[in-house]
């Protein structure tokens, strides 16, 4: 069976996984570490990675310099290789947590929890902190493989720290963007700015509506739209033209009273600033694409490393 | 005696193909009847505007004879944008399949083509409800779960939250009449739901399934029922969102709006294209055709205040 190449791309590697979106399915995809192939490897180290869709997900077939004399070796990677995505994911299978420190930011502890930084995660089952129930989250930090952080909720005010919790990884984008978020914090000021549990898409110029329920505290806010004025992606925070300054302040409740409701925004249009590129409404998400982890033996590589990729499909 | 039976003369032909093909499975399609149409030109950009001018502000206006003209406003306009997305579905087939098969397949497949695209338009408009809207927890419920099932004071709940926000109901009411078990029906919102909770459904305070209503007259299969100032209407692929409760149960969204919360943007001759690729184009021997559909659309929630909706677990 012939094979026709469909697409192929190069991207330097930033020690980070990558996800690349392919324009149809794909039954081959191989990758190519140009940086690693062109060195005399110590100690066993992939340089080819190479997929089939009779692979396990995580799985790749690895081609790999082995020895100072760079002798190579086929194997097969079964953890931290190649994801084929043809639909948007599930979230993953529950990670059970220990605490939550009632902290600013907040650690979750959770033996074994495999996230990394960016990651997009689901809290639920809270015990003692019950108003962050259901709410997502993105991973700030990665302590330790026990540790991590969700650096966007500020629990220091939380009477108690949770004392259990369960977790889930979400898919990274949402079906459509832009998309309405949680809000961790909202601040009483001239020009409002408001903290999101996850990281946010928002632009300068987007209107959003605020949704706060009562038990939230700034009820003035509930059913308000606002202009974004400011971005911060360090804090994740938006600064809008709306002004809370005699509003009542923002607090999550009690976790005894938490009814499971968020405050929460939600895209609005844009007014007078346009910004035809991001601010529409569009699918967040393209499928098929191939999710390729990081590392010396994976097919993302280390960082500075150059890596080619072709996908190709089998002609009909 | 020698009796001829089947054992030794069984039939020449032992199988015949029914020509009464049994019903391929269809879901409701329920997600994009609510929204509001409009259509894009050719040749006139990706991306449709749409605009809203806001109202006045109410305040002031009174003339005090001083001769003094009261403040101009300025008006204010607010521009929500969707960007155009195709979506297309192929199948190939081969002469064989066409030559040997007893039914005619072309316009089976064909039949199906049609089917995926609607069923696919229905999905995508499903997700800009899941990603883009204000969801609040159900929290009438006994089932001990956050959020719980759905209940009469979550609904009147969402009712006075459009109301609140001046949302228009898009269902006219139906009439009583005199006919033993039924009920009249007021004008409402539309509720759209996972067949996953229809059961609870039947036991919210006040509910109307679709047989009590006192005419049947233009009542779509989907809808299940009346409740309140709400007519819902369900379907399989519903929104669900699996193990997110604080018991780690599956929560349902169900959004519930008022005219003119959603759009669905059509391209002009793009809405649903179907088409043929002869053998002599797809195969160089000739041997395989190709069909195809493929239709356009842009999506967006044109007032996040004319949509709201509950999140809500099952009762079981």
């Amino acid at each position: 069976m012939a094979f026709s190449i469909i697409d192929r791309g190069t991207f330097t590697s930033d020690g980070t996984a990558q996800k690349i979106e392919l324009p149809s399915s794909a039954d081959y995809f191989v990758v190519n570490n140009l940086t690693q192939a062109a060195k005399t490897q110590t100690t066993g180290r992939g340089i080819k990675f190479e997929w089939f869709p009779e692979l396990t997900d995580g799985y790749a077939l690895r081609t790999g310099k082995e020895n100072s004399a760079n002798t190579t070796e086929v194997t097969t990677v079964t953890s931290g290789g190649f994801i084929y995505r043809t639909a948007r994911p599930e979230p993953e299978a529950a990670v059970t947590g220990t605490a939550i420190t009632a902290a600013s930011p907040a650690v979750v502890s959770a033996v074994g929890h495999g996230y990394s930084v960016g990651d997009r995660v689901r809290a639920y089952g809270t015990t003692g902190m019950l108003q962050i129930a259901g709410m997502d989250f993105t991973v700030t930090a990665v302590g330790s493989a026990d540790l991590f952080t969700i650096g966007y909720l500020d629990a220091s005010g939380f009477a108690a720290a949770a004392t259990a919790g369960t977790f889930r990884r979400l898919p990274e984008d949402a079906e459509v963007t832009p998309e309405a978020l949680y809000i961790t914090k909202i601040t009483k000021a001239a020009s409002a700015v408001v903290t999101f549990s996850v990281e946010h898409n928002y632009q300068v110029g987007q209107l959003v509506t605020l949704t706060v329920p009562s038990e939230f505290g700034m009820v003035e806010m509930d059913g308000l739209t606002g202009k974004v004025t400011a971005v911060s992606s360090a804090n994740n925070t938006i600064t809008v033209d709306i002004d809370s300054t005699a509003f009542t302040t923002f607090a999550f409740p009690a976790s005894a009273d938490a009814e499971g409701n968020f405050a929460s925004a939600a895209p609005a249009g844009q007014r007078n600033t346009y910004d035809v590129d991001n601010v529409p409404f569009k699918s967040g998400q393209f499928v098929p694409y191939m999710y390729l982890a990081a590392g010396a033996q994976s097919p993302a590589g280390s960082t500075s490393d150059v890596i080619v990729w072709e996908a190709h499909k089998a002609e009909t | 005696m020698t009796i001829t039976n089947i054992s030794n003369m069984a039939p020449e032909l032992p199988l015949q193909f029914s020509e009464d093909l049994l019903s391929t499975p269809m879901f409701n399609l329920i997600h994009g009847f609510g929204a509001d149409e409009h259509y894009a030109d050719a040749h006139m950009g990706k991306t449709t505007r749409m605009s809203r001018y806001e109202r006045l502000d109410t305040d002031g206006g009174l003339l005090d004879g001083s001769g003094i003209d009261p403040a101009a406003e300025a008006i204010s306009r607010t521009d929500i944008d969707a960007e155009m997305e195709i979506y297309a579905k192929t199948v190939i087939v081969n002469e064989q399949v066409t030559l040997f098969e007893n039914d005619k397949v072309l316009t089976k497949f064909t039949a199906l083509l049609g089917q995926w695209l609607r069923e696919k338009e229905d999905l995508l408009m499903r997700d800009l409800f899941a990603s883009s809207a204000s969801y609040l927890s159900a929290t009438g419920g006994i089932n001990g779960d956050n959020p719980t099932e759905i209940s009469r004071n979550d609904v009147d709940n969402i009712e006075r939250v459009l109301l609140g926000k001046d949302a228009r109901t898009m269902l006219s009411n139906v009439e009583a009449m005199d006919k033993f078990g039924t009920g009249p029906v007021r004008d409402g919102f539309i509720a759209l739901c996972n067949t996953d909770i229809t059961p609870d459904l039947q036991n919210v305070s006040g509910v109307l399934l679709t047989n009590a209503y006192p005419s049947q007259k233009d009542i779509r299969p989907e809808e299940y029922c009346s409740i309140s100032r709400f007519r819902f209407f369900v379907s399989s692929k519903g929104i669900k969102e699996s193990s997110s409760s604080l018991l780690g149960a599956n929560i349902y969204k169900i959004p519930m709006f008022g005219m003119e919360a959603v759009a669905k943007i059509e391209q002009n001759t793009y809405s649903a294209v179907m088409g043929y690729r002869p053998p002599h184009v797809v195969s160089s021997v000739a041997q395989n055709s190709q069909l195809y559909a493929k239709f356009a659309i842009a999506r967006a929630i044109t007032n996040q205040n004319w949509l709201s909706g509950l999140k809500v677990t099952q009762r079981l």
